[in-house]
């Protein structure tokens, strides 16, 4: 098992993988001022490297598990996730307005974070068997209902970024299945049209936060705080950066969660241009080898679950990056591999040993 | 069939996918590309401004040294309490915590914070906190953000309200005032949170004084805490000033004034503000400035509260004029030494003319204030005792003309230019002033006033020391100034004030000398201030005057010089509302110049250092050693006696005048 590891993992995806990792962690470092204060064992940076080597583990111990044996667990899988989503909602602690978290001895963790992945794995199954036979809206049904419950769970949370997610995890797995391009027109146009009604459904905060999307000086202390100082940090990273550890605005504070959402923007500032780009672009391998596995997969639960899993990153880098450079409006999603976060990382992780597994698994099949 | 379609269309899907994927990552590094290279430069200014605080260093300001070299303004350190604003408001539980902690009221702090809007500039909120305060604010740092403590020199008066008016007072500079400073001159060293002179020589020599502010450059967190020293401009201290005020006497003058006052009220005359001027009269240097009430000038050095503020301001009395120079009032009776200048110089009188006082003039029924007569005077005995009736005639045969010549002459109706901000000219009657201000015809029995010193004449206590210098020295006119010297940085002179010759007063010794023999005899034994030098080691040359006032009690007015031979002093005392001169203000003068000329026994102890001295003289009073007297043995002739002792003292030209005057 060793030797085909060796032999037949992308190691593009791993390369990629740890570099992203490493950059986060120092990144992590240098906004938690690790660089002033030390490194100690309870420390931000402690946690991730210790999540980090678990997962590694965990990734390697995946290898000898095929994926294909996941096509069972999706419906369990399913109820796993609603279950959390509940759970969350009846003893999930409060944080910046949002119940999202479970505490867990030391650990906080984030559910939300792990069910992108559950949800991956029960979508792939639910809809393996409708590829392609996706051609009426009646077709779709099924599938906008199986996606919706936990969707508008999770949404209530309230926790928009995650239910975005999960929807544009199941527009990847829709357009990769084959659906009708005359239905996602029909779709388009609708939701332009519908969109304004959307207003509605969002809570305060939400509304809020799109319309100091939309002018961040409405509120330069308050909600449009976090975007002014996120572009001055940006910006003023300039083509190399500041250096590491140097950035003023996140060491003095004006950057607020500089090591989770907010961490493309120390990049920015510490790194430079360069740096950012260099960041983009190992996100962009990372993606890049994802949707080459997703076509390479000797089966379409494989494929629908390397789509998944890309559409997932594709759709956080987007939004990250977007938030911080003042483009997207601020929703709570961090950036894959580099945000602090041991449920993000642990999620990420895992995507990523399962990638391998598939990738491991469709040269086989070739022989 | 269906599965070869689907791979084919997968195919499709899977580039698609690609393309999509790469369009979003080509436009986050456009976007990035315009954030960080195009707009570069502008968020890393935008950067820095978070950062980076001017925190304005304030410079000491330059020491005022009296003429012995006492401090008499200076500076010490202090603990001041300020606020770095954030742009945001101020937390109100930390608001809160901080008024608690420096024990002003909140609203205080916040109006304080609102005046400085827009700044990035510390505020200053408090200043010159005890170490208890400091102790518990530093114990609190964390709880309040952007606080900070820092030692700064601040202005300090060492006995307070001595020369207030004359000295000044400092005070912030405002937000309105910078602007208009800016607006004046770009360059203005003038910064927020500079301490500027307010009025007085604070006000007059504030770019001498005021030095120039430093600055630190200081790297500060978002709740604006300083965390690093970036950059530091050194402050350049204020230079020194080196004044003419003789600290002893100025003090002796103050105290003199308070105890006058307190001893007046306590007889039911309601005197409540005094002047009292000390001059050289050889040179026009100021020894002494009083004007009374005053104020604390430390309390504005430290933030004066609104209360300290409302007291003086609604203060009746004005506590902020300097009554020495700003204050107008009518001359009263020290006039008549213009008068008697104006008749003998012009020969309307002959010294020895005598004219009899029957209570009233002949021409006009004016009478002495107190309707006495006091029969056949002559010029010398006119003057010592101060009657009327004597000048009324004087006045008559003058003319208001020639009396208001001589009158500008000797300095009246116009500023004496002393540097100081708020002198006033006075006024002199006139037949023109009368038409112009009340469009009305001059009456005999207007001139008759003016004569005596009432009328429309109004003349300022500093006028009249110069009057009384020009009766001293001759007739020099010289301009008072209160700074002799300023200082370079490094203590060296940068320019030095000395005698300024404004003009030669042009009535001949004769006539001074037969003034100043009156004069002396004012203070001599029947004079109208007799009993205030009884027993006194030196000769005083005074006049007293007692003022009406149309809008209460009469001013009480003395002018003196001494030593009446050697001049080297001249004091003028008005009591507001004082009544008689001689009871109001001369003892005023009396006290000064008993510290000036080290006389102990001053005021009630005077009789036991006249009996004291009395062994030895045999019973004489009027002088021991230092006068080399020879005609002081009989006091009742003394008008005779010491004119011909003072010929042989330093006015060499004075025996051949004074020779007919006595016949």
């Amino acid at each position: 098992m060793w030797h085909r590891i060796w032999r037949e993992w992308d190691w593009t995806v791993v390369v990629c993988t740890l570099l992203l990792i490493s950059v986060g962690v120092v990144i992590i470092g240098s906004a938690t001022h690790v660089n002033r204060d030390g490194l100690d064992i309870n420390d931000l940076v402690s946690k991730q490297l210790m999540f980090f080597v678990i997962n590694t583990v965990v990734i390697v111990m995946m290898q000898w598990f095929d994926y294909r044996r996941l096509r069972s667990w999706g419906r369990p899988l399913y109820f796993i996730t609603i279950l959390l989503l509940v759970a969350v909602m009846l003893i999930g602690t409060s944080a910046l307005g949002a119940q999202r978290w479970i505490q867990i001895g030391p650990i906080t963790i984030q559910p939300s974070e792990f069910t992108k992945l559950l949800m991956i794995i029960s979508m792939a199954q639910m809809m393996e068997n409708r590829v392609n036979k996706l051609n009426t809206f009646r077709s779709l049904v099924p599938i906008v209902l199986y996606v919706g419950i936990p969707t508008l769970l999770v949404f209530k949370q309230p926790d928009l970024g995650t239910s975005l997610v999960y929807l544009a995890i199941l527009c990847g797995m829709l357009f990769v299945a084959g659906i009708r391009m005359r239905l996602v027109q029909i779709i388009v146009g609708v939701a332009v049209v519908l969109a304004p009604l959307g207003w509605f459904v969002l809570q305060e905060y939400q509304k809020q936060r799109i319309l100091v999307f939309l002018n961040p000086n409405i509120d330069p202390f308050g909600a449009g705080y976090h975007i002014i100082q996120s572009k001055i940090a940006i910006g003023s990273g300039m083509i190399l950066g500041k250096g590491l550890f140097e950035g003023t605005q996140s060491q003095l504070n004006f950057l607020p969660e500089n090591h989770t959402d907010f961490i493309f923007s120390v990049i920015g500032e510490e790194l430079g241009f360069v740096g950012c780009v260099i960041v983009l672009l190992l996100l962009f391998l990372l993606i890049y080898r994802s949707i080459m596995i997703a076509r390479s997969a000797n089966d379409t639960f494989g494929t629908l679950l390397a789509t998944g899993i890309g559409s997932m990153l594709v759709f956080e880098v987007l939004v990250n990056v977007g938030m911080t450079t003042g483009i997207m409006p601020v929703t709570g999603i961090p950036l894959p591999f580099i945000s602090y976060g041991v449920s993000a990382l642990t999620t990420n992780m895992i995507s990523v040993g399962l990638l391998l597994n598939i990738a491991m698994h469709r040269k086989k099949l070739m022989f | 069939m269906l599965e070869a379609l689907y791979k084919k269309n997968k195919k499709g899907r899977f580039d698609a996918l690609m393309y999509i994927v790469s369009a979003i990552f080509i436009i986050l590094i456009i976007r990035l590309f315009y954030l960080q290279i195009m707009d570069g430069e502008y968020y890393h200014t935008k950067a820095e401004g978070n950062r980076l605080r001017m925190v304005s260093v304030t410079a000491a300001r330059g020491v005022m040294y009296d003429r012995n070299g006492q401090i008499v303004a200076g500076s010490r350190p202090a603990y001041t309490v300020s606020i770095v604003p954030t742009g945001q408001d101020i937390d109100p539980d930390e608001l809160n915590r901080l008024a608690t902690m420096l024990n002003i009221k909140p609203d205080v702090i916040q109006s304080k914070i609102a005046a400085h809007k827009g700044g990035y500039e510390p505020i200053r909120l408090a200043t010159d906190i005890t170490m208890d305060r400091v102790t518990m604010i530093e114990e609190h740092r964390h709880e309040l953000p952007g606080v900070t403590i820092d030692v700064e020199p601040l202005r300090y008066y060492p006995y307070d309200s001595l020369a207030s008016q004359l000295f000044g007072y400092v005070g912030e500079v405002s937000e309105d005032e910078l602007n208009e400073l800016k607006a004046e001159n770009p360059e203005t060293p003038v910064g927020p949170g500079t301490i500027l002179g307010r009025s007085g020589l604070e006000k007059m020599y504030d770019d001498v004084l005021r030095g120039i502010d430093g600055g630190k450059q200081v790297e500060v967190d978002a709740t604006g805490r300083p965390v690093a020293e970036v950059g530091r401009k050194d402050t350049i201290p204020g230079r020194d000033i080196h004044l003419t005020i003789d600290l002893p006497l100025q003090k002796a003058a103050e105290k003199a004034v308070a105890d006058q006052l307190t001893s007046l009220r306590s007889q039911g005359i309601p005197a409540q503000g005094a002047a009292v001027v000390a001059m050289d009269p050889n040179t026009g240097a100021i020894l002494a400035m009083v004007s009374a009430p005053g104020f604390n000038p430390n309390w504005f050095a430290r933030g004066i509260t609104s209360a300290q503020w409302n007291q003086l301001n609604n203060d009746p009395n004005h506590p902020f004029d300097n009554k020495v120079i700003s204050g107008e009032y009518p001359p009263g009776s020290p006039f008549k030494i213009i008068t008697g200048a104006a008749a003998l110089e012009l020969k309307k009188v002959t010294p020895n003319e005598m004219i009899f006082d029957s209570g009233r003039h002949w021409l006009i029924d004016k009478r002495n204030a107190e309707g006495e007569a006091l029969g056949w005077l002559d010029f010398n005995t006119a003057l010592a005792k101060s009657d009327n009736v004597y000048f009324y005639e004087m006045g008559n045969r003058v003319g208001i003309e020639e009396l208001d010549r001589f009158a500008k002459l000797f300095g009246l109706g116009e500023k004496t230019g002393i540097k100081l901000y708020g002198e006033s000219s006075g006024n002199l009657a006139s037949p023109e002033y009368k038409r112009k201000v009340f469009d009305q015809d001059w009456y005999l029995g207007e001139t008759f006033d003016a004569a005596i010193g009432q009328s429309f004449t109004l003349v300022t206590p500093i006028q009249m020391a110069m009057m009384m210098s020009e009766v001293a020295n001759g007739g020099i006119r010289y301009q008072p100034y209160v700074v002799s010297r300023i200082d370079n940085s490094d203590g060296t002179p940068a320019e030095i004030f000395g005698p300024k010759k404004m003009g030669v007063l042009q009535v001949s010794k004769t006539v001074m000398d037969l003034i100043r023999n009156a004069l002396r005899d004012v203070t001599a034994e029947g004079g109208t201030a007799g009993a205030l030098f009884k027993g006194w080691p030196i000769e005083i040359a005074g006049k007293t005057g007692t003022a009406e006032n149309s809008t209460g009690r009469d001013h009480g007015w003395f002018v003196a010089y001494a030593p009446y031979d050697k001049p080297r002093i001249v004091v003028v005392a008005l009591v507001e509302q004082g009544s008689f001169g001689a009871g109001s203000a001369g003892p005023i003068v009396r006290d000064v110049l008993a510290e000036y000329f080290h006389i102990n026994g001053a005021g009630t102890d005077n009789k036991n250092g006249t009996n004291a001295n009395g062994s030895t003289t045999g019973g004489n009073t009027n002088s021991v050693t230092n006068n080399n007297s020879l005609g002081t043995t009989s006091t009742n002739t003394g008008n005779t006696a010491s004119g011909s002792t003072d010929a042989s003292g330093d006015n060499s030209s004075n025996t051949a005048v004074t020779g007919p005057q006595q016949r």
